[in-house]
């Protein structure tokens, strides 16, 4: 059976031109954003990269206190020991036995595994490899207690974490289990959501223009207000997230 | 598309003003939703916020005016992500383009995320009945999935809905054991629905926003099954309505904070999800084939029409509805069609005809709450009159065929105000008639209101039919003034 197509690209555009009465040309002056070449995305980054270098330490803040507004558990870790045992107190007081965690460059600085292993948890890193297919793993995912993850950006404007999907980071990975806990560097801390913009576009067009499949910003636990207006949290997301600060 | 009854809106609103069950609902609008709306504006304080309105105006006014160009842009990056784009002229078209995808790839369960636009094309019919089953995962959605009705607010589509409502629907459809506790019905969604998003082949989705620097769409939530319903199934349909499209990702930025304060309040929403195509083949999960569908369906109508055009800058927050005085006493279904409120007013009868809907535009009282409220600073109150004036012309052959009879009475009226002989006569002849009119069978005068309450003779009768008819009083202004300077120039000499 043919599948139906709708209009030809072509057809449905010179619908669109007509409705507005113009030609093809494009917009003039040019839209300034789009205008700008790969040469001013980096000089505009360095200028965000020093910026952020220089205000670290406010930027901590600032995201501690707008993830905090946000629904986060804040957890401030003054080393990676502590950043361990908080770990493993969130996962053995909420009673999980498995956990899922994403394959990040955070968990080479710390032993998250060893940690809760020792504790007699189970840890599955989901990537695929020959042992684990995209749907064992999936199953696994689906009946995990808990997950951790990095943060590929932590906002400080907004208290949010932003994951993208690629190798060693699944989409569901942050979604499906009913805790998720992330580990945030201060490296990864952006201020505003214009600077993370800025360095994915930068990325974008470096790597002739490929932005990988998803890119996941979380604010806070899953919630909804669909029933009288009352706020419930965790529906079909985690309903508890935790943000451990790493030094 | 969806069914329009816009013709009903003034039996609807009466309706649902005698509904004390929506009342209460519709109170919680104003101090839920715009109470935080308020917050969050004071916040980022009023001057930024006004900054960031001008700025959103004119990136939505410079796209539109451009439309066909990053239209073509955003469709060159889909493809290069991996994706697909399909263009459908009509409702008819978009809904034959799904559920040609869900045939051809063997689909037998849906999951869709909420979106506006499948409510506007009513797709779900059309998915059924090339059986596939579908399920709508926003709580809100999904109980009036279950309910079979359509949503009475843009981002609360459940708001006419008690908890008492909700326990009923989940008892009888889900076989729970019956509770109104809100948590534990949250749960009980959670519960069945995750094992659907296992199962689905195919993931629905709207979009937010459409980036066309990266070929990107956005879905903004809170619950978490937008994620759910774009990651887990093999195939995502994104559909779209062709306004949708900002030009670049740095956009994005400022519509992000815009879009979660006005609607919840939120600097941002729980989730924001940034797709940009099918997973790459390194991927953990997400799924193998990415579709968009651009819907236009009526909106290059709203293109074309320089003074309507504005319209189309709608991001859907809702708070038009949340400070307008008419919906918070009418609520959405009144509005006869999908989208209400006063962006309701204004696009319904562009979209689905202006004569069905022609109490539409008069649903406003023009207080500009709407104007204010609004993130993109859509001139809404402007429109509507517009709206109006369309109306009051009508088509070619109605004001052919209305200018007979009202422009001979027009031409009488202008003939007796236009002189004060004329007008005391017929002042005077009428004093004399409405005297047996006070004693007539057929009408009820108020003495002490000096007003004629009913009158059961047309054409009078539709005038009384919803509101009193004044009496011509036994002496006019002129004569009272005539005698008062009478009698001045009578005291004074």
């Amino acid at each position: 059976m043919a599948v139906p197509v709708g209009v030809p690209k072509e057809e449905f555009l010179q619908s669109v031109r007509q409705a507005l009465g113009r030609d093809k040309s494009p917009p003039e002056p040019g839209y300034a954003p789009l205008q700008e070449r790969l040469a001013d995305l980096e000089a505009q980054a360095a200028e965000v990269r020093r910026r952020l270098a220089e205000n670290s330490a406010a930027l901590v803040e600032k995201l501690a206190w707008a993830a905090g507004r946000s629904g986060w558990e804040v957890n401030r870790a003054a080393g990676y020991e502590e950043a361990l045992e908080h770990i493993a107190s969130v996962a053995s007081s909420r009673g999980v036995t498995s956990v899922v965690r994403s394959d990040q460059p955070v968990f080479d600085d710390l032993s998250v595994d060893a940690a809760l292993e020792a504790q007699g948890l189970t840890v599955t890193t989901v990537a695929q490899d020959e042992k684990r297919s995209r749907e064992s793993l999936r199953q696994e995912m689906a009946t995990a207690g808990m997950s951790i993850t990095g943060a590929d950006y932590a906002v400080a404007e907004t208290g949010s974490v932003a994951l993208a999907a690629r190798q060693g980071v699944s989409r569901l990975v942050s979604l499906a289990p009913p805790v998720h806990l992330v580990l945030v560097r201060p490296k990864d801390i952006v201020e505003t959501l214009d600077d993370l913009f800025l360095l994915r576009r930068l990325e974008y067009h470096s790597q002739g223009g490929d932005m990988g499949s998803c890119l996941n910003f979380v604010t806070g636990p899953s919630r909804t207000g669909d029933i009288e207006q009352t706020l419930v949290v965790g529906v079909h997301g985690p309903k508890e997230v935790h943000l451990v600060l790493l030094p | 598309m969806a069914r329009v009854t816009t013709q009903d809106f003034s039996q609807a609103s009466t309706l649902s003003i005698d509904n004390p069950q929506l009342q209460r609902a519709l109170r919680r609008v104003g101090a839920g939703f715009d109470a935080e709306r308020l917050a969050a504006v004071e916040e980022v304080t009023p001057q930024a916020w006004e900054e960031w309105r001008d700025q959103a105006q004119n990136i939505k006014a410079h796209t539109l005016a451009h439309l066909d160009y990053y239209l073509e842009m955003l469709h060159d990056n889909v493809i290069k992500s991996g994706g697909k784009v399909h263009f459908a002229r009509d409702a008819a078209q978009a809904n034959d383009i799904v559920a040609g995808l869900a045939r051809s790839r063997d689909v037998k369960v849906a999951v869709k995320s909420k979106s506006m636009v499948s409510e506007e094309l009513d797709l779900n019919p059309v998915l059924e009945a090339s059986g596939v089953r579908v399920y709508e995962t926003d709580l809100g959605e999904y109980i009036i999935q279950m309910a079979g009705e359509t949503p009475s607010h843009i981002i609360a589509p459940a708001l006419h809905k008690t908890k008492e409502d909700v326990a009923g629907l989940f008892t009888e459809n889900l076989g729970l054991p019956h509770t109104d506790d809100i948590p534990t019905m949250a749960r009980a969604a959670r519960e069945t629905l995750r094992d659907r998003f296992f199962e689905a082949d195919m993931g629905i989705s709207g979009a937010n926003f459409l980036v066309a620097e990266t070929g990107s769409l956005a879905i903004v939530s809170n619950e978490g099954n937008g994620r759910f319903c774009t990651s887990a199934p093999r195939i995502h349909v994104g559909i779209a309505g062709m306004e949708k499209v900002i030009p670049s990702l740095q956009d994005l930025a400022l519509f992000l904070r815009l879009l979660p304060r006005s609607a919840t309040g939120q600097r941002l929403t729980s989730y924001v999800s940034l797709i940009s195509g099918p997973r790459r083949e390194d991927d953990e999960d997400g799924p193998e084939e990415f579709h968009l569908v651009l819907v236009d369906n009526g909106r290059s109508r709203l293109l074309a029409d320089e003074e309507l055009r504005e319209a189309l800058h709608c991001i859907r927050c809702g708070a038009c509805l949340n400070v307008c005085p008419v919906y918070r006493k009418v609520g959405g279904h009144a509005y006869g069609w999908v989208y209400p409120g006063p962006i309701g007013a204004v696009v319904t009868p562009v979209l689905t005809g202006l004569k069905q809907a022609k109490d539409l535009p008069y649903a406003s009282t023009l207080c500009g709450a709407c104007r204010d409220a609004c993130p993109v600073k859509i001139n809404i109150p402007r429109m509507l009159l517009e709206l109006r004036g369309k109306l009051a012309e009508g088509t070619a052959t109605e004001r052919k065929a209305a200018g007979m009879t009202e422009s001979i009475l027009a031409r009488g009226y202008a003939r007796i105000m236009g002189g004060p002989m004329l007008l005391s006569l017929v002042h005077r002849a009428g004093r004399t008639l409405q005297k047996p009119l006070g004693w007539a069978p057929f009408v009820s005068l108020s003495k002490t209101k000096g007003m004629f309450e009913r009158i059961q003779v047309p054409p009078l009768s539709r005038w009384t039919r919803s509101r009193d008819l004044p009496t011509l009083p036994s002496r006019t202004f002129h004569e009272i003034w005539r005698k008062g300077q009478a009698r001045k120039r009578g005291g004074s000499d």
